[in-house]
């Protein structure tokens, strides 16, 4: 009885299901050539990983500002691990997070997308000074990187709509995700820094490992369950179990610390960085809830609303009921 | 002596008497215990139809539940704070350090087959008992439950709440988790706070310095399940044997008086209903830890006291210490030597207490203030007593104030306003409300007292235009329930049948002693 | 056979008032019944499926939603069916009972007190010396006895809620035990960091005691690139920018993990005092009375990040011993 249910489950469920997903990653791959299958490419063609100075040496154009020259856990600013291509910095990493910039050939498409969206407020070469020599309403953007960039604008908080709100909001992004590669290509080429877009391999993460380094590290915040919420002076913690929240951007924000949150450099290796990662996207955002329903996951205050006005509201319902004449 | 072998049934039969086994057991027992006469007034015990009469059986069948499960939750709890590699069920966990306590209670939601529903049911069961605990109380309170002859029933209600809800902070403590943990190092800097003994306390309690040498966990258990159980079952048998000595309140109407209870009889009708609204409380405490999660501590960790998370609020009841903990400005004194954290002593320990001394007196102060020492069975409607009405609304605005400001994170999350703004908001919220909620209420109850048939159903008016152009109003008929027949209360028979006679005809109605009347509401 | 029985050798049926059918107390639905009966019927049966496959979703451990949907369907349905059987098919009353009248008689009263004074009186006022005696003795023993009670629950508070394991020297270490260096964060970071002497290694995994891990956790912060001085007399305390904030907030003891990096504000989880790092972690706002009391930083030869003096407050929320500083 059971084993042909299986079978019936596995041809009309999972057998599709897993040619769709396959066919999803294959097209994302050919249409957005930044994400992960495409750098893995640049990875297979020119690895090198020897003595980090000498490689840094040879990518003669690359910032590297910020860069340790001494080996360490593997972080986006001591990484031994670079791959370098024409004389330019491509990507460098680990088995963990390969980092990765956008390729040259972004940089005048992303031009052309600077100066229609972002120049009103950046200023024309975005470093924050506007026509006529006065500080713009936005920030100097050059030499904070790509994975920045593609951050603010991939999740939506650039193009800023209220330029006068404490901090920008998460919102759907109007821009494709290629398209805020190739804003932080145009940007990164201002001034290259690191670092680089990351891109996580989540496949031998360590949830558990990830579980704990949440609570020392990011709970303080996000909530336990990521459910985020307010901060200091109008400022928010955004909530973590949003689904539209990707496994790069959770590693871009730990990296680059956007607006307030904190900026995990060399305390967070990539391997620690990957297993947190691999517990927000994989954790938080798909709680089992084997109790029932989650009630949102902000705790006792949703439960005790449950409580008393399910509970003891519809019992004393009940009570009305029994006590009401026939 | 008859002979044995002679026996039929038949004789069997009358040799038991007329009321058959029963009536043998009966027999028996009142032998030896004296049963019947007290049985039978227990029997025609009579209960007051009013449905809020009921609200403190939610609370005493939610504890008949908090006991039965959590008798299945002792058998597999662990109560030890010493730190052992998880290598359970759930996934994200395996691999980290966690207490025994921690281990045992994910255990229990993953391994123990049931265990998840038992201890969500639990929980609920426990929410659900404070909740209707203080809505039996508000009941009493506005009703004027409490006066003479009933204070003493009062007092234990009080006892019974605050040490329900300082049970409820210590289950909620035993499974040390990130954020029940936290709770427990505030409850530890709270105690802290008192002035010469604080540190003593804690050192003495906790074994040490938080968080001590792990004594903590297994002395809250054998508080949690036995002591203050024990206590609140006492309590809660005095508090029937109570009830049961001095009978119930009553609203006035129609033949109540002072010196009768109306209603329905213990046995059959009560007894039919207060046990269903058992099961249907175990029921619905049954669907809840069904259906909504509760206190999911496998998502939190364990407990590492460098560990934290945000918005870390208390169970709902001890949310109006953390709100009073979080308006209180920051007035620590320092001097001679000493230091008095007042910023936690005051609304942490002193103001508490306070309030539950207010709560004990409350009767007392009234008696002072009205000169009223009389006796009282029949209940006041709260708008007839327009200053205790304000003042309880004054208290039920200022505890729910407190309450909202506990929260004072998720409000400002979830209005988009400002964190700094919203605790200043409650700041002068905590005076404010209370204060226009208690005039309102008053002036309204002023209002109502003066206005006639309030609270009665509206009579329709039918406006009529006459063919001169002139308007008149009739009342309209009175609708079909307007009226309806108010039966004077008798004594309660020994048989009531519920079968029709045999032959087909329905007995005949037998003269009310008293009769009946039709009334209009 | 009981004695009662025996003196009533003849009990037969003793008349009784009855309640009809007819009765006005009762309900409309108990005159005529067969629709109330056959709805509580129904109920009944629900009740019984639903126990039915409470019992095969524990059998086959089914999930909570299951098993528990069945049973309290099963019990809420029960309940419903009994109390609907009790509200419209048993007589409603009105029924009365009337008061019995609980105080005694006025005399029963005095009898009592009478006896209370008079008998104490002739006991206790004549052998004085006794009593107390008594009293003394009951009195030592309630002292004594508060002892194993109370005393023996936990050591003295000696010193150790001043102390903590930080000293001139210690290693900072993160919770994996790797110690800190000056590029270990940028500006914007902070970690939590302990002393090395607290370090622990258990099952493979690196812990702390914890002392460590409650008195002397540390939030380290990288403010700049420069040192800077927080408050007047703290000058060298913040070497390359890092500064450092004890973690056990000033109020109730929470770890004031939250750093916002832009406002430069440690905020405490659980109460929301704000901290500004930059001033000497003053409360800027919230219930906190004291600033965080911060940790001379330097370097050691290894180019580790060290304290070079322990705290020089007690960490943590105000307590009676605690000299004011």
């Amino acid at each position: 009885m059971r084993a042909p249910l299986k079978r019936k489950l596995f041809r009309q469920f999972l057998l599709p299901a897993g040619l769709l997903t396959v066919a999803a990653m294959a097209s994302l791959a050919v249409f957005f050539p930044g994400t992960g299958a495409g750098a893995s490419g640049h990875a297979d063609a020119s690895q090198v990983s020897t003595n980090a100075k000498a490689v840094l040496k040879a990518c003669g154009s690359v910032n590297t500002k910020g860069v340790s020259p001494i080996p360490n856990t593997g972080n986006p600013f001591t990484s031994t691990n670079l791959i370098c291509h024409s004389g330019g910095l491509i990507s460098y990493g680990n088995d963990s997070i390969t980092y990765a910039n956008p390729p040259a050939s972004y940089v005048a498409a992303g031009r052309q997308l600077f100066a229609q969206t972002c120049s009103s407020c950046h200023g024309n070469e975005a470093n924050g000074v506007g026509p006529g020599g006065q500080a713009t309403i936005g920030p100097n953007l050059q030499g904070v990187g790509a994975a920045t960039v593609d951050f603010w604008v991939s999740s939506g908080r650039m193009p800023a709509t209220d330029v006068k709100a404490v901090e920008a909001e998460r919102k759907p992004s109007r821009l494709t995700p290629k398209q805020a590669l190739e804003l932080a290509a145009f940007v990164n080429s201002l001034d290259p820094a690191v670092p680089a877009v990351p891109y996580p391999h989540l496949q031998g993460a360590n949830q558990s490992v990830g579980a704990s380094l949440f609570s020392l590290n990011c709970a303080a915040c996000h909530t336990i369950t990521g459910a985020g919420d307010a901060l200091a002076f109008g400022t928010n913690a955004p909530s973590l179990q949003n689904r539209a929240v990707t496994p790069q951007q959770v590693a871009e924000a730990i990296r680059i610390g956007p607006a307030n949150m904190p900026r995990f450099s060399g305390n967070l290796s990539d391997a620690q960085v990957r297993d947190i990662v691999s517990y927000v996207t994989g954790r938080l955002q798909h709680p089992t809830n084997p109790g029932g329903f989650g009630l949102g996951g902000v705790g006792p205050v949703a439960e005790g609303f449950v409580a008393l006005l399910i509970g003891v509201g519809g019992l004393a319902l009940v009570c009305f009921w029994i006590g009401e004449r026939s | 002596m008859t002979d044995t072998a002679a026996r039929t049934k038949r004789s069997t039969k009358q040799a038991m008497g007329p009321y058959g086994q029963v009536g043998k057991i009966i027999d028996e027992l009142d032998d030896r215990l004296g049963v019947a006469k007290g049985g039978r007034v227990f029997l025609d015990k009579i209960f007051p139809d009013h449905w809020s009469f009921m609200l403190g059986e939610i609370a005493l069948y939610s504890f008949v539940v908090l006991i039965a499960t959590g008798i299945f939750l002792s058998l597999y709890f662990v109560p030890s704070a010493s730190q052992v590699l998880y290598h359970g069920a759930y996934a994200p966990l395996r691999g980290q350090r966690v207490s025994e306590a921690y281990q045992s209670t994910v255990n229990i939601s993953f391994s123990v087959r049931g265990g998840l529903l038992i201890r969500q049911m639990h929980h609920w069961a426990a929410d659900i008992f404070i909740g209707s605990i203080i809505v039996h109380m508000a009941r009493i309170f506005f009703t004027g439950a409490f006066r003479k002859p009933r204070e003493l029933n009062w007092t234990i209600g009080i006892l019974m709440l605050v040490l329900a809800v300082l049970e409820g902070f210590i289950g909620y403590s035993l499974p040390d988790d990130l954020i029940s943990g936290t709770g427990l190092r505030i409850g530890y800097s709270i105690a802290e706070s008192q002035p010469f003994i604080g540190s003593y306390f804690v050192s003495f309690f906790w074994g040490g310095q938080f968080p001590g040498d792990g004594s903590i966990i297994p002395r809250f258990f054998i508080i949690h399940v036995l002591i203050i159980p024990l206590v609140l079952l006492g309590l809660i048998t005095a508090h029937l044997i109570l009830l049961v000595r001095q009978k119930h309140t009553q609203f006035a109407g129609e033949g109540r008086t002072e010196h009768n209870v109306v209603g329905s009889p213990m046995f059959p009708t009560f007894m039919a209903k207060t046990t269903g609204f058992l099961f249907m409380v175990t029921g619905v405490t049954a669907l809840l830890g069904a259906f909504a999660q509760i206190n999911p501590i496998w998502q939190f960790g364990s407990y590492e006291p460098s560990k934290i998370s945000y918005a870390v609020q208390p169970d709902w009841y001890m949310g109006m210490l953390d709100g009073a903990l979080r308006i209180m400005p920051s007035w620590e004194f320092t001097g001679d030597g000493h230091t008095v954290p007042l910023e936690v002593f005051l609304p942490a320990v002193l103001f508490p207490m306070l309030l539950i001394n207010l709560w004990l007196l409350y009767p007392g102060l009234e008696r002072r203030f009205t000169g009223d020492y009389a006796m009282h069975n029949l209940l006041d409607r709260p708008r007839d007593r327009p200053k205790r009405t304000a003042a309880g609304v004054v208290m039920f605005t200022f505890m729910f104030t407190l309450f909202a400001a506990s929260s004072t994170d998720v409000l400002a999350n979830f209005f988009h306003v400002s964190l700094n703004e919203t605790l200043w908001f409650f700041r002068f919220a905590i005076f404010v409300i209370p204060a226009i909620a208690g005039l309102v209420t008053y002036q309204l109850c002023k209002e109502m007292q003066g206005v006639h048939g309030i609270g009665k159903r509206k009579r329709a008016v039918i406006v009529r235009r006459s063919v001169e152009g002139e308007y008149s109003t009739v009342p309209s008929a009175p609708r079909l329930d307007d009226e309806r027949v108010e039966i004077d209360p008798e004594p309660v028979p020994d048989r009531i049948d519920i079968e029709p006679l045999e032959n087909g005809n329905e007995r005949q109605p037998e003269p009310s002693p008293t009769g009946m009347r039709q009334v209009t509401r | 056979m009981s004695d009662a029985a025996d003196h009533q050798p003849s009990r037969t049926r003793v008349p009784i008032p009855v309640a009809a059918l007819s009765d006005p107390h009762m309900g409309d639905a108990a005159r005529h019944p067969k629709r109330v009966e056959n709805i509580i019927a129904v109920v009944f049966v629900v009740a019984m499926i639903f126990f039915g496959l409470a019992g095969a979703a524990y059998w086959q451990n089914w999930n909570v939603w299951t098993f528990g949907g069945a049973l309290g369907g099963g019990l809420f349905a029960l309940g419903f069916g009994l109390t609907a059987w009790g509200k419209y098919l048993m007589p409603q009353g009105p029924f009365v009972e009337e008061r019995h009248v609980l105080a005694s008689a006025p005399d029963e009263r005095d009898s009592m007190s009478a006896a209370l004074v008079e008998r104490t009186a002739v006991v206790v006022r004549r052998r004085k010396v006794l009593g107390g005696l008594f009293a003394a003795g009951a009195g030592i023993f309630g002292i004594v006895a508060a002892f194993p009670l109370i005393r023996s629950l936990g050591p003295v508070p000696g010193d150790e809620l001043d102390v903590n394991q930080w000293k001139a020297g210690s290693v900072l270490v993160d919770s994996n035990g790797r110690p800190v260096r000056r590029d270990t964060l940028v500006i914007g970071g902070i970690m939590t960091v302990y002393p090395r002497s607290q370090m622990r290694v258990e099952d493979g995994q690196v812990t702390f005691t914890d002392q460590g891990l409650a008195t002397d956790q540390t939030v380290l912060v990288r403010v700049s690139n420069e040192p800077f001085t927080t408050v007047p007399g703290r000058e060298n305390w913040t070497p390359d920018g890092y500064v450092a904030y004890s973690k056990v907030c000033t109020h109730l003891g929470c770890p004031v993990g939250l750093y916002e990096q832009d406002l430069e504000l440690l905020v405490c989880p659980c109460h929301q005092s704000m901290f500004n790092v930059r001033n000497g972690a003053v409360p800027q706002f919230g219930p906190a009375p004291r600033p965080l009391p911060q940790l001379p930083l330097g370097y050691n030869d290894q180019g580790y990040l060290i304290a070079t003096a322990s705290y020089d407050q007690p960490l943590g929320p105000g307590f009676f011993e605690r000299t004011t500083t």
